[in-house]
């Protein structure tokens, strides 16, 4: 480390190595720290989480009671003793509330000022934050599982929802209504993903087992559909290609948008080039995959090797992306983990499960150098816990 | 307990256990561990067991240290750009065998355990793929080495019925020959022998198409029923047929009910794990048809049993969930 940082300070390296060596340093001492909290508030299970991508302080959290809080993750008071507060939240006695189960929620990709969060209660609801409001209101005719904005679009607004249907539905912000349908799955779409490299392109996963990719100005349909034994692409049916043996629950882009990861409930990970929809074939080894709904993972992101970090039953598992070795599970959580969301600023990951609890995974500091300062020392101990025996003879 | 089991004690090192020593030599505090050699006890009815000179550890897939600090050591000096060179000793590779610890080694060991006996030769031996990912530790390697091997037209990957997930692995000459000799002077032989002759050396996939068949290979639909008669396609959607092993029906049967019985016998042991010397040491049950061998590398490999390296050897346990 000093080694590097005498390297970037003579202009032998490029800083951005040091930044990554640092990150991936840090990312891989990740575990729970008594300092660090999140404060409780949702009284059913967690559903979902987002970080706001602009600055990294304010987080989202969805709930199966349908309540939605908005946390502030950063650490502003001088102490190491930290709970993240929430900073607002749409209760129960919100006029607007969901009526039942908040399955996704996501910031507004460019400002904080909006969110959207959709429920199963048919809806997709757009919130001003600072008024709390809904601004807009999408139904639908059937159970909304997931959506999705894109992150890196200028040019639309569109926001891809997947519903208990076979159809994709794009919704458009700016003219408050759906725009598009995307055909061409059979059973209910569990996961939607827009690339965070290309405007136009998105990633459905549905529970017929297949994934597609979509450029949704094609008016012709799907680009390509996944296929895990990797046959040969001049087929005219592909009506036989499957990306997993089981429903395909999760789906996530790498940070660069040039590979995707998809999880499925015959306990797979399969990491795809997305560009030409090829099976890399990393064997990430059995991801035990439970969930009727979609499972929410993610990816870390400006570390020399990135790392995925998967909901594995009541811990998260972590692995590396490009080579499949299994680095470590976080154990903490008591129920099912549902949701996890990786801050990148700080290399922190938060996850959010059945047991109602969200849990902050920080990376471990050094042990701090005791002080010399004898009053300093004395001060921090309570009198309750301070000895009342001596140990000279005099004294009884 | 702190990490893997201990190097071996000889001084000849292949390729593979030169892996194991970088890794293990990183980890602080190895130390005096006793030299343990696992000891692998044949089984009295498995008669297809022989003991390999490959490498003393039959199940190295096992060895995965389950030290998080080790893990964060290994991966640290490569970020930071510390990189330790070891140099390797000589070693002796058999290119018929492959190199020690790659895939092709490992389906070659693998194929001795296959009961050839059983099916009076008419089955070519039939290697799973969980069974080389419990001979070699690193599945995205392993995965890749086989596609080479399949991409070359050296082994063929058959889809076997009972779970998709499943793959078998045979040799490409093996099925050749017993697919030919099952369908000798059958009404089908001239399809078979067709298939055998265009579409095998040409398309090296698990699966075919309907217009493949057709168009590029000009196969009637006739002559494609007789292949699906022969056993050598099994249907798998509208148009489109998984390749399959004539007769391996029997294989399949045997194979699930001997998972089964060996799962079992762990389930069985008190605390659900039973160490791996234990298992091969037991009366293998009447159900056990393949060998014990066998399915123990197919349960690891699959991870339906996790796999514990402990001081007395590698412990079996069945996983929670």
């Amino acid at each position: 480390m000093l080694g590097f940082l005498s390297a970037r300070q003579t202009g032998l390296e490029d800083p951005l190595r040091l930044r990554r060596a640092e990150s991936t340093r840090r990312v891989l001492g990740l575990e729970l720290n008594k300092d660090r909290d999140v404060e409780r508030i949702h009284g059913g299970g967690i559903n979902t989480l987002d970080i706001e991508p602009v600055e990294g302080r304010y987080m989202l959290s969805g709930g199966s009671d349908g309540v939605i809080v908005l946390y502030d993750l950063e650490n502003s008071s001088r102490q190491s003793y930290y709970t993240c507060k929430a900073v607002c939240s749409i209760g129960r006695d919100h006029p607007d509330v969901h009526r039942y189960s908040v399955e996704t929620v996501q910031w507004y990709p460019h400002d904080t000022g909006m969110f959207t969060s959709s429920s199963f209660d048919k809806t997709l609801k757009v919130w001003d934050t600072n008024t709390l409001q809904t601004a807009d209101v999408f139904n639908f005719e059937e159970t909304v599982y997931s959506h999705h904005m894109s992150p890196v679009s200028t040019k639309h607004c569109l926001v891809a929802v997947g519903t208990r249907g076979p159809k994709v539905q794009l919704c458009d912000l700016k003219s408050g209504s759906c725009s598009h349908i995307l055909q061409g799955h059979r059973q209910e779409i569990l996961a939607v993903s827009w690339s965070p490299r290309y405007d136009y392109i998105l990633a459905t996963a549905s529970a017929d087992s297949r994934v597609k990719l979509w450029d949704v100005r094609r008016a012709s349909g799907y680009l390509i559909t996944l296929d895990q034994h990797n046959g040969k692409k001049s087929q005219a049916v592909e009506s036989a290609n499957t990306a997993h043996n089981g429903k395909v629950n999760g789906l996530c882009f790498t940070s660069d948008g040039l590979h995707l990861l998809t999880v499925g409930t015959d306990n797979r990970m399969r990491l795809w080039n997305s560009s030409n929809g090829e099976n890399t074939l990393v064997n990430y080894g059995k991801v035990c995959n439970n969930s009727k709904k979609g499972l929410k993972f993610t990816v870390s992101c400006g570390c020399s090797s990135e790392f995925v970090f998967v909901p594995y039953g009541s811990t998260i598992a972590v692995y590396t992306v490009y080579s499949g070795e299994q680095i470590t599970m976080l154990k903490g959580h008591y129920k099912t983990v549902d949701c996890c969301v990786f801050q990148s600023n700080f290399q922190e990951l938060y996850s959010g499960s059945r047991d109602c609890n969200i849990l902050a995974w920080v990376p471990s500091l050094y042990e701090p150098v005791p002080d010399d300062d004898e009053t300093t020392t004395k001060s921090q101990l309570n009198p309750a816990f301070e000895d009342a025996w001596s140990s000279s003879d005099e004294e009884g | 307990m702190l990490v893997c089991a201990s190097p071996p004690p000889l001084p000849a090192l292949t390729g593979l256990r030169d892996d194991k020593l970088t890794l293990l030599s990183s980890s602080p505090g190895l130390g005096g561990t006793p030299g343990e050699t696992v000891r692998h006890c044949s089984a009295p009815e498995d008669p297809i067991f022989r003991f390999s000179s490959l490498h003393s550890y039959p199940f190295p897939g096992t060895i995965k240290s389950r030290d998080m600090s080790w893990k964060r050591h290994h991966l640290i000096p490569e970020t930071f750009g510390v990189k330790r060179r070891r140099k390797r000793g000589p070693v002796e590779s058999d290119p018929l065998r492959g190199e020690p610890g790659s895939a092709r080694a490992a389906v070659s060991e693998l194929m001795q355990l296959f009961p050839r006996g059983l099916f009076e030769d008419a089955l070519p031996p039939i290697v799973l793929r969980s069974q080389v990912y419990s001979l070699v530790p690193d599945r995205t390697v392993a995965d890749r080495q086989l596609k080479e091997l399949q991409e070359q037209g050296e082994i063929r990957i058959v889809q076997l019925g009972f779970d998709l997930d499943a793959h078998g692995i045979i040799f490409t000459e093996d099925y050749r020959t017993r697919v030919l000799k099952a369908c000798d002077g059958r009404p089908y032989a001239g399809a078979v022998q067709k298939f055998l002759a265009s579409v095998l050396p040409a398309c090296g996939d698990l699966s075919f198409q309907q217009d493949q068949m057709t168009q590029t290979f000009g196969f009637r639909d006739s002559e494609i029923t007789h292949l699906v008669n022969a056993g050598v396609l099994t249907v798998r959607d509208a148009g489109s047929w998984w390749l399959a092993v004539p007769g391996a029906g029997r294989f399949i049967k045997y194979f699930v009910k001997g998972r089964q019985a060996v799962l079992s016998m762990v389930r069985k042991a008190k605390y659900r794990e039973l160490l791996l010397s234990e298992l091969l040491g037991r009366r293998a049950p009447v159900v056990v048809r393949l060998g014990l061998t066998y399915h123990v590398h197919d349960l690891i490999g699959a991870q339906l049993v996790d796999c514990i390296s402990t001081t007395s050897g590698t412990l079996l346990r069945l996983p929670e969930t």
